[in-house]
């Protein structure tokens, strides 16, 4: 029952009470409820109750057009209710919840949360085969980022990862361009220094736009890291999970790559989110590092006229400056939380998995995020500038599973790598200390 | 001069009048009763917690001694978190107190003028933190933020303090100062507001000077106002969270991550429930200690 | 001591010219949260300067009330905070009463232990009491929602310390009479104690307004979700970089009421007749 409900006068007031107790348990016999926990916000006020699944924008867009347009044509009496929460303190709620019993049938996780709550979703192997789920059509980095010790714990729905996004007049301006006018692209630490000098004498604007000053903004400090790591093959745990080194040849690399950045005053300092984000759009700095989920944001403002971005805005994956291209990647997958679903309720969750996973294309292209179904890959590949970022399932990589706590992994490395940046730390000092501080992470593990 | 006997005697005001009588607990009852299962059964879970090994989502493996007191001990994070929050309650108090009650001085009468400036100062309270930081993160912005301009003018360039570990906390407690000065201003007000009139009557008589009214009558009558808003900061600023956390994650180099930063860390995203109740427990005793020593000082300020 | 501001020595003119430029500095943030409110968010992506030009939008406050659930969690907070508010009065102005007027067995003791109380942090206590009303069955009601923070004591300690202030030979002249501890502070201490209830009775209100953190745990259906659980979810993306205008115009629409309370409020904590006096 609304509160609203509750404000009108009295009589109407017993009026409505009457009418729930009456129509209540009727209702609740016709329809399926399927709670639905998940971030993404909401946007009642551009899509209300729009059906119109192809042109929605925006992770939020796309997936209120989504929960619309099934309980309005599902035949099966089932009604999505979602519980939409605010990014930050997701998870908090959701082990809030777990705590409580009071448990979500379909709940959201990234995939690199999914090693710490098996014991807390269900293994999802037949579940999705009954579902009519194909879970052959999950591409390499969805697969890997829902199985855990063998078995199937989500419904991947996406893969994201971490870009370089390109403002080509300044490229252009510093001669860093090929012949078909694209950005050049470093292969090694020292081209990158070596461009990063070109353009700040060309330009007089910093290289690399990378926000660093808050909570929010530290993993990106740390997908850089990540990526730099898997490009020559390295890890934070060589030795087993019990114990982390950030001191390996690799790991090292990976933070004097930015060391040199941060030496060179080629990168900005101590930006937040907005004021990066900002500065990108000003045409104040060359190359912004971050989402994926950028591109089609990018692309609009590089379309208005009079735009320091007209020149031409152009993304491309995390540079590989080692050995083999790699990069860090997350996903989004959908859990069904162990208690949520009983008998009756089991049946129409999966029902709505399905056809969540039938409009995997329509979330990829309005959500920004690659698909997680490789069957819908092709048709990917043909939006703007995909065509430069539809290997990344391929040989993207994540933390393996075994490895817990990965927020906060995430954090710390990120606010190591927010020191070097700011402050002067050196990559060493970084590496030492993001190894004491990982001993607290690892603890009764 | 004013006749300092005019100030309210403690005989007068301070102590309990009629009969002790076990009856006159039923006052004091009602509270008690959610004092005991609200605050402090939880309290008592909470100090049981700080001695296991409990992981919100792995389950609990069972008690640990002092285990979790001498990870803090070790750890290379949580010292400096102490550091930084007591550094922080040092600068704010004394900043809260003073700039309190000079605004409540300022503004304690029924001029409209006043009325305006009082809602000026409590308007910024009601904003919640995710704004207040998302405002004076524009205001630090390097180069381009309004700190930097106005610092420009003066020929300070490159101010930037949330990138400085000198600089960050003191940045943060401005932003806190900004955010809830409407609290001791208030309580400043209503205990001025209850000095009763006729003692300045008298100060007024004996021609006395403000500043002499001031030290001899408004002072001496709002004493025990000022240790309590004095204690109540300390316990307030001691749980320091938001405003770090959304400007400076803590950073640079851990030089402003206070205590509840660190429980909400090491609890509410890495799960270590343990660990996290033991470093609510250090944060506990610090603040039993800063509020006890507080009242022992303005005790020993009476007599 | 004449008023502050109708003197007009140096020092009285310096000392109003102080007041208003740290009013400036309050202010200023202020209009600016206004000031962004009203802009399109795509613009402030780009810059959040230049407030006073044009484009303008109205977008970010009917973003807010397109919310079908919008009032509702209008409703909950307000029910929250009221309830908060009236129940904390009570407790804390019998408990002040009490401690600073009567005197029973253990009171010493008990004042003590309610001082050690004041230093307890939140997070000393949120995980225990959120298994308590998962236990209790509690969790998505309005009593969970309102519970907790009437064990904090702040507001005894208030209350207690402003009954202190107020001369006992106003009582004792009652007590004479025979009137009923209940009675003498019904009638003559309570109407005394305005300026506390008012100053106690706003900053209780607006604490439970803008609590986030207890009621995001505690009430998890959208149907029981305060204001500020439930704008803090409709924010579209994670890094609060774009929706910047939809931000501040939620600030100004859940700030406004509590604002308003306030000039109610600080005309009982600052009296006409009292404030024209006491100076």
């Amino acid at each position: 029952m609304s509160i609203r409900r509750k404000l009108p006068a009295l009589p109407s007031l017993t009026v409505a009470m009457l009418a729930m107790l009456l129509a209540g348990p009727a209702m609740a016999q016709q329809k399926t409820e399927i709670t639905f926990a998940r971030f993404f916000g909401a946007c009642e006020g551009d899509y209300g109750t729009s059906q119109d699944v192809a042109h929605a924008r925006g992770e939020c867009g796309v997936m209120t057009t989504l929960v619309n347009l099934f309980n309005a044509t599902n035949k099966d009496n089932i009604v999505v209710k979602p519980q939409i929460i605010e990014w930050g303190p997701y998870y908090q709620q959701l082990n809030a919840r777990i705590a409580a019993h009071d448990i979500p049938m379909i709940a959201v996780m990234h995939t690199s949360q999914l090693g710490d709550y098996t014991r807390y979703v269900e293994p999802l192997d037949d579940l999705l085969k009954e579902a009519g789920i194909d879970a052959t059509d999950f591409t390499a980095n969805a697969r890997a980022g829902v199985t855990v010790g063998g078995k199937i714990y989500a419904m991947p729905w996406d893969t994201h990862s971490w870009l370089w996004h390109f403002n080509v007049g300044l490229f252009k301006k510093a001669g860093l361009v090929d012949a078909q006018g694209q950005p050049l692209i470093p292969r090694s630490v020292d081209e990158m220094i070596a461009q990063g000098q070109q353009m700040k004498a060309k330009t007089g604007k910093p290289y690399i736009i990378i926000a660093t000053s808050g909570a929010g903004d530290f993993a990106n400090g740390a997908r850089g890291y990540y990526s730099w790591l898997y490009d020559q093959n390295g890890s934070i745990f060589p030795n087993g999970y019990e114990k982390a080194d950030f001191k390996t040849p690799e790991s090292l690399a990976a933070f004097s790559a930015y060391e040199k950045l941060a030496k060179a005053d080629l990168l900005t300092k101590g930006l937040d989110g907005g004021g990066a984000i900002g500065a990108f759009l000003n045409g104040n700095g060359a190359v912004y590092l971050t989402g994926t989920w950028r591109i089609d944001d990018f692309l609009a403002a590089s379309a208005k006229p009079g735009s320091p971005l007209s020149e031409g805005y152009t993304a491309r994956v995390f540079p590989n400056l080692f050995k083999t291209q790699s990069v860090w990647t997350d996903n989004h997958s959908w859990v069904l939380p162990k208690g949520g679903t009983n008998a009756e309720t089991h049946k129409a969750a999966l029902i709505f998995l399905k056809f969540l996973w039938d409009h995997n294309f329509d979330w990829a292209r309005g959500g920004g995020h690659l698909p997680a179904r490789q069957s819908v890959m092709a048709e990917y590949a043909k939006l703007p500038l995909r065509q430069y970022v539809v290997d990344i399932p391929t040989f993207g990589r994540a933390l393996p599973h075994e490895v817990h706590r990965q927020f906060g992994f995430q954090n710390m490395i990120g606010e190591e790598i927010a020191n070097v940046i700011n402050t002067g730390k050196t990559a060493d000092q970084a590496a030492d200390a993001a190894q004491d501080r990982s001993v607290a992470l690892l603890r009764g593990r | 001069m004013a006749d300092p006997k005019g100030a309210p005697s403690r005989g007068s005001t301070g102590a309990a009048i009629g009969e002790k009588h076990a009856a006159n607990l039923l006052f004091v009852l009602p509270y008690l009763l959610v004092l005991l299962v609200l605050l402090l059964i939880p309290l008592g879970l909470g100090i049981w917690l700080s001695f296991q090994d409990y992981d919100m989502l792995g389950g609990w493996n069972g008690g640990v001694g002092l285990d979790n007191f001498r990870n803090l001990l070790d750890d290379s994070i949580f010292p400096g978190a102490v550091r930084n929050t007591v550094v922080f309650v040092l600068i704010t108090t004394p900043a809260f107190v003073g700039l309190g009650l000079f605004l409540a001085l300022a503004l304690n009468d029924s001029l409209r003028r006043s009325a305006v400036l009082r809602t000026v100062f409590f308007g910024s309270s009601v904003l919640s933190v995710t704004i207040v930081t998302l405002i004076w993160r524009l205001v630090y912005l390097p180069d381009r933020g309004l700190a930097a301009d106005i610092l420009g003018l003066v020929g300070l360039h490159g101010f930037d303090p949330v990138t400085s570990e000198t600089w960050a906390l003191p940045a943060i407690a401005v932003v806190t100062v900004w955010w809830i000065i409407g609290l001791p201003m208030t309580l400043f007000l209503a205990a001025l507001q209850q000095i009763p009139a006729e003692l300045y009557e008298a100060a007024a008589l004996d021609h006395a000077s403000r500043l002499t009214t001031l030290r001899n009558i408004t002072l001496p009558s709002i004493r025990r106002t000022i240790a309590v808003v004095a204690v109540i900061e300390i316990v307030l600023q001691f749980q320091l969270f938001g405003q770090a956390l959304l400007i400076t994650g803590g950073g640079p180099n851990n030089h402003s991550r206070p205590i509840v930063q660190f429980i909400y860390e090491a609890g509410f995203r890495d799960l270590q429930l343990g660990f996290a109740a033991a470093a609510s427990q250090v944060l506990f005793a610090l603040m039993l200690l800063a509020a006890l020593g507080q009242m022992w000082l303005s005790r020993r300020g009476e007599n | 001591m004449e008023s502050w501001h109708r003197g007009r020595s140096l020092g009285d003119r310096l000392l109003l010219l102080a007041v208003m430029l740290l009013a400036i500095a309050w202010i200023a943030p202020i209009v600016w949260v206004v000031g962004l409110s009203f802009k399109p968010n795509e613009v402030l992506m780009r810059s959040t300067g230049g407030i006073i030009f044009p484009p303008f939008t109205l977008k970010n406050y009917t973003d807010i009330l397109a919310a079908s659930s919008v009032f509702g969690w209008m409703a909950n907070s307000a029910i929250v905070a009221v309830g908060q508010t009236v129940l904390t009065l009570v407790i804390a102005s019998l408990a002040g009463y009490g401690f600073a007027r009567t005197d029973f067995p253990g009171r010493r003791v008990l004042f003590v232990l309610l001082l050690a109380a004041l230093a307890v942090p939140e997070q000393a206590v949120i995980v225990p009491l959120h298994t308590m009303f998962a236990q209790a069955g509690l969790h998505n009601t309005y009593i969970a929602l309102i519970a907790p923070r009437l064990a904090f004591p702040f507001g005894v300690l208030l209350m207690t310390q402003y009954f202190r202030a107020i001369p006992a030979e106003i009582e004792e002249a009652a007590l004479l009479d025979r009137a009923s501890r209940l009675k003498v502070f019904w009638r003559i201490v309570l109407p005394l104690s305005i300026p506390a209830q008012a100053t106690l009775g706003i900053y209780t209100f607006l604490h439970a307004w803008n609590d986030y953190f207890w009621p995001l745990v505690s009430a998890t259906k959208p149907e029981m979700y305060t204001l500020t659980v439930g704008l803090a979810s409709m924010q579209t993306n994670f890094a609060q970089t774009e929706g910047i205008g939809f931000l501040m115009a939620q600030a100004v629409f859940a700030g406004l009421p509590v604002l308003i309370l306030y000039l109610f409020f600080q005309r009982h904590i600052v009296s006409a007749v009292a404030g024209g006096g006491a100076r």
